[in-house]
């Protein structure tokens, strides 16, 4: 009958023997590993101690929450530039309102509300005014960066009550607190993303919208909320961040943003189906964490840091643009 | 000697002589006859998927033929890309791609030849002679520094053929250029288009309003599976005997037996209006296919997609089951027992980055989630169902439905919707792009639905199909239900005939 209805299956997985090809899979995860090893060994004994990894771990932290944030948009198939700029205005509100007077549990609220609202404006331009993401969060990143600038005066906020610095400074066991929440953020995500009909529903429109709307998935509010929770963790990373510092800067986590989309880049490459995912989105992290520690420790020049960083997102997303045509 | 006699003692124009050509598979043209005169309007008739597009797209290179001879004023003709076929005075007008809307009127006429320059600096003041030259020659008056988006149809239509002719076109193809037009506008259209005749312009006039084709041409050619039937004088012929023309196939024994209605009706509709649509009122019954033929853009995808939730209604009230189906949207419909299989399956059918399984799920998540927790398990029982009810052919529910054929394509949103157990399945375009064996499974899959109770609702432009496939025929003709047939007593002619609008 329908013998002409033939399957294609990709010749790769006949050509390739198992243990190569799960290798080339995972090849980012490979890269992560070769970078350990380079570093340990120029690193001469400083790189693969516990305290260096707590070090990178406790540099990560903060990137980890706001990767996550950028990885929930860009499983929908947006993605969000306002997400460093609103992670630096809801630590620089929550310090300006316990500056004046405000209680602390108070202030990080208010805090975490301003992030949120960011991120609800967002979805309001992009789901139900049908703006391009990149346009909408590109307008939102500005005006939002504006307004950092404005709650800090251009300068740096400190002198935030003693209890506030709880919040990013104290250890658990030796683990630092941010690393605590990096932690929680990344677990519950990749529950709501793999396990909630809303993680399900947002990998659906990702992969595309209009099936998705025919499949009776109100697709307008289910992209709105996946924008508002990127606000609402960025402005988590934020507040965590300024805790952390025990200060608020005008800028403090805008450059954030290129390095969260970097790392959900070099996430989605693990993937066959090149979508965001948490679990790559961490070895992203790591990566970027591996590198940037690193090159400080063999003593290469921070600006070059950023030059490499770049250079292995094209790598990145070349292997995975090759992977895919295989 | 008259005009008449010159025009059919000289070369002709356009001379296409056993044109084949072979698609993945298909064999879309398989001997192709055309000959147009200098001087004449063609036209160029057939049921949708004859042929006619493939045809102009080999004229004008933006296909090869396998087979056969073009001649262009007598001599060979090869083109190998629309630059080519352009060069050589041959020019095709799409009514979808006609002006290139954010530049002027001027800069869209002469888009072709190229603008006017002096060491790469444009000299505007010739640029904007030429274009008014050429429409001068159409006697339009068109501002030249408007833009061509800000015109109204018949304009960028008309800017389109200015174009054509200030690369000097000598034959000119037109595709369906009146399917926006009001009356008036088509009328000066015609107007322009005899003025070309006149001065020796051959055209080629494609198009599915047969009135026009009589009210313009000067004879036509049927093409019908991609062979040309028939070549005649529209003076000597008639609509009736074009549309026995371009029908006269022979029934095909893919269809299974008819006679599972009942009499319980599941779906009243009364008075519906939207988008194309406009106050279409019917009942379809348990264990009904109820097919919907029409023209393109006749209504009858909106009419489902209406029914779907897909579109806002604006008027008009949907019974199911005898209750009042109130909100709008696809989940309201779907909740009430209402799906649809949509008829771009690549983009709105299934999601081709994702596996079988998550496919399925899509339009069940309630389901598989006990508790608002999504559980793989159940996700793979459903998928796995579906898989082997529909005798879906794939290595596993986790392969990626983009690597699998467009007939197991169709199956998986098929699968996704039957999960739901619809009591009504809207179906557009059922078959399209599938291969005949995969074709019949749906047609036996579409009557076992059937006899279990489901009402089907089945749109297609393949009359054999509306015929076999369904126990009654609705017609729609802009927008609304011009015609309602037994099946089992239609015949194509009578289809058309509501589908053109004409009483029977």
């Amino acid at each position: 009958m329908a013998q002409s209805d033939t399957l294609t299956i990709p010749a790769s997985s006949f050509r390739r023997d198992a243990i190569t090809g799960y290798l080339w899979q995972g090849s980012t995860i490979v890269a992560l590993v070769l970078l350990v090893v380079v570093f340990t060994v120029m690193g001469r004994g400083v790189f693969l101690t516990p305290s260096n990894i707590t070090n990178i771990m406790n540099q990560v932290a903060i990137l980890t929450i706001i990767a996550a944030a950028q990885t929930v948009v860009m499983v929908v198939g947006d993605f969000d530039l306002s997400v460093g700029t609103t992670a630096t205005l809801s630590g620089a509100s929550a310090s300006a309102f316990m500056l004046g007077g405000m209680p602390v549990p108070l202030a990080i609220l208010l805090g975490l509300g301003v992030g949120t609202l960011i991120g609800a404006i967002n979805g309001v331009l992009v789901a139900y005014l049908g703006l391009s993401a990149f346009v909408a969060t590109l307008a939102t990143m500005t005006t939002v960066g504006g307004l950092a600038l404005i709650v800090t005066g251009g300068t740096t906020l400190y002198g935030m009550p003693e209890e506030f610095s709880y919040i990013g400074q104290t250890r658990i066991n030796g683990v630092p607190m941010p690393v605590i929440y990096a932690i929680v953020v990344a677990g519950l995500m990749w529950l709501v993303l793999r396990f909630t009909t809303t993680g399900r529903k947002w990998y659906a429109i990702g992969g595309n919208a209009e099936v998705a709307r025919l499949s009776g998935v109100s697709v307008r509010p289910v992209r709105f909320l996946a924008f508002t929770v990127a606000g609402f963790l960025s402005a988590l990373g934020g507040i965590v961040l300024v805790s952390r510092l025990a200060s608020a800067g005008s800028a403090s986590a805008n450059d954030l943003m290129m390095f969260a989309v970097a790392a959900v880049f070099l996430g989605m490459t693990l993937l066959k189906s090149g979508q965001a995912n948490i679990g790559g989105t961490l070895i992203g992290v790591a990566i970027i964490g591996v590198v940037q520690n690193g090159l400080n420790i063999v003593g290469v020049n921070t600006y070059i840091q950023q030059v490499l960083i770049g250079v292995i997102i094209v790598a990145a997303v070349l292997l995975s643009a090759m992977k895919k045509k295989d | 000697m008259t005009l008449a006699d010159a025009v059919a003692t000289a070369v002709p124009a356009l001379e296409v002589r056993g044109i084949t050509k072979r698609f993945e598979g298909v064999q879309a043209l398989r001997g192709v006859d055309l000959e147009v005169r200098p001087g004449e309007i063609h036209a160029l008739l057939g049921e949708n998927g004859a042929g006619k597009s493939t045809l102009i797209k080999i004229i004008t290179g933006v296909h090869e033929h396998d087979a056969g001879e073009i001649r262009v004023a007598g001599e060979p003709a090869e083109f190998t890309n629309v630059r080519a076929a352009n060069r050589a005075g041959v020019v095709a007008l799409y009514q979808e791609l006609s002006t290139v809307p954010t530049i002027s009127v001027a800069e869209n006429i002469v888009l072709g030849e190229g603008a006017p320059a002096r060491a790469g600096i444009v000299r505007w003041r010739e640029l904007h002679r030429r274009a008014q030259a050429q429409l001068d020659r159409l006697d339009q008056r068109i501002p030249l520094r408007r833009l061509a988006g800000s015109l109204s149809p018949v304009q960028q239509t008309m800017v389109s053929v200015a174009r054509a002719l200030s690369i000097d076109a000598r034959v000119l193809i037109l595709d369906e250029p009146t399917a926006s037009l009001t009356d008036t506008e088509i009328a000066d259209l015609f107007q322009v288009l005899r003025g070309l005749r006149d001065e020796g312009v051959a055209i080629v006039y494609v198009s599915h309003r047969l009135e026009e084709v009589f009210a313009l041409c000067d004879r036509f050619t049927v093409m019908r599976n991609g062979q040309t039937i028939t070549t005649k004088p529209v003076a000597e012929s008639s609509i009736d005997e074009v549309i026995s023309f371009m029908v006269g196939r022979e029934p095909s024994e893919l269809f299974p037996d008819r006679g599972t209605a009942t009499d319980e009706v599941v779906l009243e509709v009364s008075a519906l209006d939207g988008s194309r649509v406009r106050d279409v009122s019917f009942a379809a019954r348990a264990g009904e296919v109820v097919g919907i033929g029409g023209l393109a853009g006749s209504g009858r995808s909106e009419l489902l997609r209406l029914l779907a939730g897909a579109q806002r209604r604006t008027g008009g009230h949907i019974r199911i089951g005898g209750a009042p189906l109130r909100r709008q949207g696809v989940g309201a419909a779907l909740a009430a027992g209402i799906a649809l299989v949509p008829e771009e399956r690549r983009s709105q059918g299934v999601i081709l980055s994702a596996p079988i399984a998550e496919n399925i799920a899509l339009a069940n998540l309630a389901d598989v989630s006990p508790g608002g927790v999504v559980s793989g398990r159940r996700i793979a029982r459903l998928a796995q169902r579906g898989l082997e009810s529909l005798r879906i052919r794939a290595s596993g529910i986790r392969q990626p439905v983009g690597q699998l054929s467009g007939g197991n394509q169709q199956k998986v949103v098929l699968a996704k919707m039957l999960a739901r157990h619809p009591r009504v399945l809207l179906m557009d375009e059922p078959t399209r792009g599938i291969d005949v064996g995969t074709k019949a499974e749906i047609y036996r899959l579409i009557r076992e639905l059937a006899a279990q109770g489901t009402t089907v609702i089945a749109v297609s432009s393949e009359l054999p199909e509306l015929i076999g496939m369904s126990d009654r025929i609705l017609v729609m003709h802009e927008g609304r239900v011009s015609g309602e047939l037994d099946a089992a007593t239609a015949t194509e002619e009578l289809i058309l005939t509501h589908a053109y609008g004409r009483d029977a």
